[in-house]
């Protein structure tokens, strides 16, 4: 078990200045930290790593990337490690006792195939099975098992592209999920066997544009195919980066809304898929904080937290692993800084939200803050600018 | 789950279907006991794994059993109202109502059933596993549909 190409270059790098475990969220309550870990594998103790697990209980929030001066990726060496640990049997504990995670296994055989209902998709909608515009929704109906308002992000997001497009958005009915947790817990195979049927479905329908709505969704479909899979090459947006885009060339606009007279104070959580694990010239955060600019016109109040961009606080669980009481430390301290400044917590991430949503149900210290979805705050504000050219 | 071994693939012989059945401690586990004692005939073709109650069966069992390529999957459980915890069997019924929307995405329903089977109920258990059989054979085995 040594760790070879990419990674090993990671490792030569490294020269121990642990930036990475001042940064380290985990850190306060690790035994070792990143850079600790580092070290041991660099001094050939790579067996003792993944006999202690101890790499299971890595958030994958890549802060530690983040502040490295030589770009060592922690998180990469991280799912290297989940994947030999598996190979070890040594099992993680994977909180809704692997619910999620299981289901993702399933769909990942090949003898499985999906059928989605399209029962939540709002009257007024137009969908088809074929288009330029692809709609990637993803495990929201697979949430709706415990999360009751688990559909809305996707309704709302729906709704808006709706209202946007002229064309019918495509809603693909043998959609699998999109491996994000299966690839970050180092359940590669699986993972592998979810894109290719993805993929195939996505030529299927021709779309040339891929939207979704969720940040780990687009950071797997983004950075995570075209790297492992060569041939896929449709353009994917997020919801922010689509609707950015939009409001620059003018063809939305934001009003306001009649019934709502209260001013609404709002502040936003970067999920860390939308901000740190994104090469820097993405600049998603700087995206959706044009969007807040333009709602601040239309009356709407936007605080920055204490922690924000790419230096901000994780949620405490990312694909389904380790929700314990730490995780909820974590998270009870990012709600605490969001309701410092605001009333509404955005986020754009379903997971996020999820997480938040569950913490409130337990404190009741952070009950009053209300935790919402961008295309649930968008969905109600949102107005097409008839284009000239078609008068 | 990987003790129970795959019969022979080859079509010439019969497909014999791996069902996992969880029989709660109380109720349908004597009740299949009742089964055996009055020799109630019906396929081996199940693996019978006692719980203390239904409630005690987790949704992702379930799908650890379809995860391994098991054909089939039945729940037992107390009649309701007759739950020797007192609600455990509400809890079962609720949960897989919700699971069962799940197992429709999947293409999956028709390889879960969920029963209630009291005590007295050999003869009743005896027929839902010969049906619940005969019903996974004509479906196939999962891991080549």
């Amino acid at each position: 078990m040594v760790i070879k190409g990419k990674l090993r270059e990671y490792l030569n790098n490294c020269y121990q200045c642990a930036m990475c475990s001042g940064i380290c969220q985990m850190g306060r309550i690790q035994k070792y930290t990143p850079s600790r870990i580092i070290q041991l594998i660099i001094e050939g103790f790579e067996d003792r790593i993944v006999e202690s697990g101890m790499l299971w209980d890595c958030l994958t929030c890549n802060s530690c990337l983040e502040k490295c001066p030589y770009e060592v990726n922690f998180a990469e060496i991280v799912r290297d490690a989940r994947n030999k640990m598996l190979d070890a049997r040594i099992m993680p504990k994977i909180a809704h006792k692997g619910f999620y995670t299981l289901l993702s296994e399933i769909m990942s055989k090949e003898n499985i195939t999906p059928e989605k209902t399209f029962e939540w998709v709002p009257s007024g909608c137009k969908v088809s099975e074929e288009g330029n515009i692809l709609y990637f929704v993803g495990c929201a109906p697979l949430f709706n098992y415990e999360f009751d308002e688990s559909m809305n992000n996707a309704v709302d997001t729906l709704k808006i592209l709706c209202k946007i497009e002229n064309e019918p958005i495509v809603l693909l009915k043998d959609e699998k999920c999109c491996g994000h947790d299966l690839l970050w817990q180092g359940k590669i195979e699986a993972f592998k066997k979810l894109a290719i049927h993805n993929i195939k479905a996505f030529e299927r329908s021709g779309a040339s544009l891929i939207v979704t709505s969720c940040a780990e969704g687009y950071r797997t479909l983004k950075i995570d195919y075209p790297s492992m899979f060569e041939n896929f090459n449709i353009e994917v947006k997020h919801l922010v980066e689509y609707l950015y885009e939009k409001l620059k060339a003018n063809k939305i606009k934001f009003k306001k809304e009649k019934k709502n007279t209260k001013i609404l104070k709002l502040t936003y959580h970067d999920p860390c898929r939308l901000s740190r694990f994104l090469p820097k010239s993405f600049n998603i955060y700087e995206k959706i904080r044009y969007i807040f600019k333009e709602l601040e016109k239309i009356g709407y109040v936007y605080n920055e937290m204490v922690h924000n961009k790419s230096n901000s606080l994780c949620c405490g669980v990312s694909c389904w692993l380790n929700c314990s009481d730490k995780a909820k430390a974590l998270r009870y301290h990012r709600m605490l800084e969001a309701k410092d400044v605001a009333d509404n917590l955005i986020t754009t991430c379903p997971k996020c939200e999820i997480h938040f949503r569950c913490l409130q149900n337990d404190t009741e210290t952070v009950q009053d803050i209300n935790v919402i979805d961008l295309s649930n705050l968008l969905e109600n504000v949102i107005e097409v600018i008839p284009s000239k050219q078609n008068k | 789950m990987k003790i129970v071994e795959k019969s022979s693939k080859k079509q010439d012989i019969e497909f014999k279907p791996n069902i996992v059945c969880f029989c709660c401690n109380w109720c349908s586990y004597a009740g299949a006991d009742l089964a055996g004692v009055s020799r109630f005939q019906y396929p081996a073709s199940i693996r019978i794994i006692r719980v203390m109650c239904s409630g005690r069966v987790e949704p992702a069992f379930i799908l650890k059993s379809f995860k391994d390529n098991i054909d089939g999957v039945l729940v037992t459980g107390c009649h309701i109202g007759d739950c020797h915890y007192i609600s455990g069997n509400e809890f079962t019924k609720d949960r897989f109502e919700r699971l069962t929307k799940i197992l429709k995405f999947l293409g999956l329903e028709d390889r879960f059933r969920l029963e209630w089977i009291s005590a007295s109920e050999g003869k009743k258990f005896a027929e839902l596993i010969t049906t619940f059989t005969n019903q996974i054979k004509k479906l196939g085995p999962l891991n080549n549909i």
